[in-house]
């Protein structure tokens, strides 16, 4: 069943495309890396102010820029990651960094929309403790995000 | 707890990876020195964003590197001349983990026919 779906998917003329395009694949690749840089860039920082970071600077006026950033930042991040998985799907979905990389985007952006859902965009109702966890989880889970995507290459495909 | 959830999430990936080899970006994880191999495709998986031959030499499974498309096709090479069945000989630097059995080709020959996929080493 799934194995009939990732076929399908890499037989795609989209996949195709991308597969043998020579500047296709490297812009794809290069808006994913733009996707990540916003989302990391972003989660870094206001999860560091949530753990007592910047004491001085207003939490809200942060999480206003931030939370935006990380959430198209990870937009961009995941159609450009759908379109390079497409490309080669049979091989990519048995990478065992691929998988754990998938579970860990499951988990923050779980862990973000529950946040956010709770506290509001700038979390202000939340308190310290609940700050705290979601500010580790959130590291945890994007920054192991991004060192298990950069290991997908380092792995023998 | 959580540190303890991190590892094991971490853990997991490192055990569901098998076979896991440095490769791929440059020439920093090879040999240094070219080798010569000559055997039959057994697969082909071409394409973004690397090409590899699977290789039967005389008995032995090799992994060969290729190009790009662009590079493959710069080469002279036509879609299909890279196909499960082809005789292949491959001249290019092996992985210096010499149990890798994993080849970046310089060039191919098909026949006397040669392809240069890295004009610029020998």
């Amino acid at each position: 069943m799934l194995e009939v779906l990732l076929a399908e998917v890499e037989a795609s003329s989209l996949a195709s495309y991308f597969r043998v395009s020579r500047w296709g694949h490297a812009a794809v690749s290069g808006l994913h890396v733009l996707g990540i840089a916003s989302l990391v860039g972003s989660v870094l920082p206001l999860s560091l102010k949530l753990l007592g970071a910047w004491p001085r600077l207003p939490q809200a006026v942060l999480a206003r820029v931030l939370v935006p950033c990380a959430a198209t930042g990870l937009l961009l991040a995941v159609v450009a990651g759908l379109i390079l998985f497409s490309v080669k799907a049979q091989d990519y979905a048995g990478v065992g960094f691929l998988q754990a990389k998938l579970c860990l985007i499951a988990l923050g952006a779980a862990s973000a929309l529950y946040a956010h859902r709770r506290h509001g965009l700038t979390l202000e109702s939340a308190s310290r403790s609940q700050l705290r966890l979601h500010a580790l989880v959130s590291l945890g889970c994007w920054l192991g995000a991004l060192a298990c995507g950069r290991l997908i290459a380092f792995s023998s495909l | 707890m959580r540190s303890n959830l991190f590892a094991a999430l971490f853990a997991l990936g490192f055990l569901l990876q098998s076979g896991f080899a440095l490769a791929h970006h440059g020439w920093s994880w090879t040999s240094g020195g070219n080798i010569d191999l000559t055997g039959v495709i057994t697969q082909a998986k071409l394409g973004n964003p690397h090409g590899v031959l699977t290789v039967d030499v005389e008995g032995e499974v090799w992994t060969i590197e290729v190009g790009q498309p662009w590079r493959n096709e710069r080469a002279g090479l036509k879609e299909g001349d890279l196909s499960k069945g082809v005789e292949v000989r491959v001249i290019g630097e092996p992985s210096a983990n010499t149990g890798d059995k994993l080849l970046k080709a310089e060039k191919i020959y098909l026949g006397d026919k040669e392809y240069p996929l890295y004009p610029d080493r020998n």
